[in-house]
């Protein structure tokens, strides 16, 4: 290629000078680390999220252009992003999706993080930071579904200002002060603390819970886009109804990680209670959590309590989250009937939960152990390794920037005809082609730098190697006289590249276990 | 500095010290008049000192001679130029006339109450029913139920609330001598007019 990094052109000198002074930055103290092969993913769920975040930051910015904060042109200006702007469809479903799947992937790198135990012992402060993150994402998602100002946002930021309301002695004061009075004001402040007071404290508390070894993994990263922009082809996020206070609202629900807190609430128990004081004691569990936690290992397997009680929450999220969804669907009953939930019932259950999965833990500590015992016994498997031969890497790259093509084209001409959620659903097709072939690249690339042992002795140098060893088979009449440090005549030993290999897997492998255990 | 030895071993504070403190003390003054920008966080435009109109929904202003019987109409309070403002649920408040048995035909402001229209529960807005055998405000959204004459919610999710968070806020009016009715200057207080969307303790 013309621009060869190994050509002293004036274009790369540039590039080394800002490659100097960006190390006088704190961007050198971090480790990037980009695999050379497929890695679990549970091991940078917190890089995912990150990245979720800075998508959700560009959609979310371009939006900002079109939307309006104004109580009765809110909605309108969503409505007009959805439909009449252009891309604009394809930029809210992204953020709504990636906003979802940003709270998961939270979720998921939180739970992973408790129980691989890597939330203790001088990551303390990393914890901290990360749950109090995840509680700002929530609410960073929450203002954002808010300022819609459907009829659903309209309960949702009833319930969220009531809440606030009533905590004792500072409720109404806060409510006043936080979120002003009336829904003019709220739908103001909900923007505000949605595209800066939130985001600035998040972007605050993420300097501190980075981590210095990370990991980006283009493929994943790609799919995981490609997956949320899937979504939103499939299942293109509505517009709900515009909220008219004559209008009596309909029975909505919540988005699914504020479920939970819905069932709750709907036991008619306490405002305060259960909808401030049980989410707080939950978030304040988690905060302390690493200081109870005193086992000294770091497997789930090793911390039973430990474990169990995080099974016990994620029993009781599933559950809550799931009872918050379900509504009487007997349309005879009247409303209220068909949304209360018994508390009694409620918190009963929620109790049951607390033994059934301490038991569900022991069973699984033991199953997890019996199998580990059995696995020492029994010798162990080879793993299988896929592997493609040079010319079908070629091949398969070949065909999938074809395909890619064709996607492009079809996604081009289903814009065209107004099908929004199909094109949608076409990139984000080709989004995951693309995680396909940049794998495939990698593949590649690392067989390239370090070729597998020729497995078929077929090659020159090999049959001139046989020959030499049968020659000196016959000057010893039959009897092999070769030691067996001598590795002058092994195939594959003799030219080291077995060494050249071992040495380079043993590195790759020490390096990964340092970033596990780091990241 | 409490590492340093005193010279004379009694407790007199040291110059070292003494200048500390007047430091400290010059910083906490120096922000001192910041602590009231506070204010600048609530949205101070439901304050009023003047009495104004009831203005119904036709433009004109309510009188005690011509507002029917066990009537409701939604009025807005306060009114603003903006129009958008006015279609503010927190500014609708619903103008009872109340029926017979409850002392509505009399000529006067007690015949009258103004609760406001946001229901405790989860805002929904409420409204006055004057059919037979309801008279009362009800909730569309999970029933609520408020007793007109004094706005306290007597059924429903609002009446299980503890107060203040059972009773509607309410405004305060005024007739003048030719039966034209006016609010008065209200007390956003829990103990005073209530706090809309959360409440207000019986007087």
């Amino acid at each position: 290629m013309a621009a060869s990094l190994h050509k002293e052109n004036s274009l790369v000198r540039l590039f080394r000078w800002i490659y100097a002074g960006v190390d006088r930055t704190i961007f050198m103290g971090l480790k990037f680390t980009f695999p050379t092969r497929f890695v679990s993913p549970l091991g940078f769920l917190g890089m995912l999220t990150f990245v979720l975040f800075i998508i959700l930051g560009i959609s979310g910015a371009l939006l900002m252009l079109w939307y309006e904060p104004i109580l009765d042109r809110a909605w309108d200006s969503v409505e007009n992003i959805n439909d009449t702007i252009p891309y604009g469809f394809h930029l809210r479903n992204i953020h709504y999706h990636a906003s979802n799947a940003m709270v998961m992937m939270a979720i998921l790198h939180m739970y992973y993080q408790y129980f691989s135990g890597r939330y203790k012992i001088r990551n303390e402060i990393l914890w901290v930071t990360g749950i109090l993150i995840g509680v700002l994402t929530i609410l960073e998602a929450f203002t954002g579904y808010d300022i819609i100002f459907s009829e659903r946002a309209e309960l949702a930021i009833s319930i969220a200002a009531s809440l606030t309301n009533s905590i004792p002695i500072l409720g109404p004061d806060m409510r006043d002060a936080f979120f002003g009075s009336g829904f003019h004001d709220f739908v103001l402040r909900f923007y505000a603390f949605h595209v800066f007071f939130l985001p600035i404290a998040l972007i605050g508390l993420m300097v501190v819970h980075f981590p210095r070894f990370l990991v980006f993994d283009v493929p994943m990263v790609m799919a995981i886009t490609g997956a949320i922009m899937i979504t939103g082809g499939v299942f293109p996020v509505d517009m709900g109804l515009k909220f008219d206070p004559n209008v009596p609202p309909g029975i909505t629900v919540p988005e699914w990680y504020l479920t939970g807190l819905y069932a709750f609430l709907r036991s008619q128990y306490d405002k305060f209670v259960t909808g401030v004081a049980w989410p707080g004691l939950f978030i304040f569990t988690l905060l302390i959590i690493p200081f109870i936690d005193k086992y000294k290992k770091f497997s789930w397997k090793d911390r039973p309590l430990i474990t169990a009680i995080g099974i016990t929450s994620i029993a009781q999220i599933v559950v809550t989250t799931y009872w918050g969804f379900y509504i009487d669907p007997d349309r005879t009953k009247s409303l209220l009937d068909r949304l209360v939930i018994d508390p009694i019932f409620l918190y009963s259950v929620m109790i049951l939960l607390v033994p059934l999965s301490f038991g569900f833990t022991y069973l699984m500590i033991k199953l997890a152990k019996n199998a580990e015992a059995n696995a020492k016994l029994q010798p162990r498997k080879k793993e299988s390794v896929i592997t493609l031969p040079e010319k079908w890497i070629y091949f398969v790259l070949i065909a999938l920037i074809a395909f890619q093509i064709y996607l492009n084209i079809s996604a081009y001409y289903a814009l065209l005809n107004g099908m929004k959620n199909i094109s949608l659903f076409i990139i984000g097709i080709i989004m995951l082609v693309f995680a396909g072939m940049f794998h495939l690249y990698r593949h590649g690339r690392s067989i390239a730098n370090n070729p597998p042992p020729p497995s078929i002795p077929q090659t020159e140098r090999i049959r001139a190697l046989q020959e030499k060893k049968r020659a000196l088979l016959e000057s010893n009449n039959g009897k092999p006289r070769l030691e067996a440090s001598d590795n002058s005549l092994h195939p594959i030993k003799s030219n080291g590249i077995l060494d050249k290999v071992l040495n380079v897997a043993r590195k790759n492998k020490n390096s990964f276990e340092k970033m596990w255990n780091k990241d | 500095m409490s590492g340093q030895p005193q010279s004379r071993g009694d407790d007199r504070i040291s110059r070292r010290d003494f200048l500390k403190l007047l430091a400290a003390a010059g910083t906490v003054l120096t922000f001192t008049p910041f602590v009231d920008w506070g204010k600048f966080l609530p949205n101070p435009s439901g304050s009023t000192t003047e009495k104004s109109k009831v203005q119904l929904p036709d433009g004109s202003q309510a009188n005690v001679k011509t507002f029917k019987v066990n009537h409701s109409e939604a009025i807005i309070y306060p009114i603003s130029d903006d129009p958008a403002l006015n279609k503010e649920a927190f500014r609708t408040w619903q103008f009872i006339r109340l029926p017979v048995e409850l002392g509505g035909d009399k000529n006067d402001a007690s015949a009258f109450r103004v609760f406001s229209m946001v229901c405790l529960h989860l805002w929904c807005l409420w409204k006055y029913w004057p059919g037979e055998g309801r008279k009362r405000g009800e909730c569309p959204c999970h029933g609520s139920m408020y007793d007109p004459v004094t706005g306290k919610a007597f059924a429903g999710p609002a009446a299980l609330q503890s107060p203040p968070s059972n009773i509607l806020p309410k405004l305060d009016l005024e007739a003048d001598k030719d039966g034209y009715l006016w609010i008065l200057p209200p007390n956003w207080n829990v103990n005073g007019n209530g706090i809309v969307g959360y409440g207000r303790f019986a007087a």
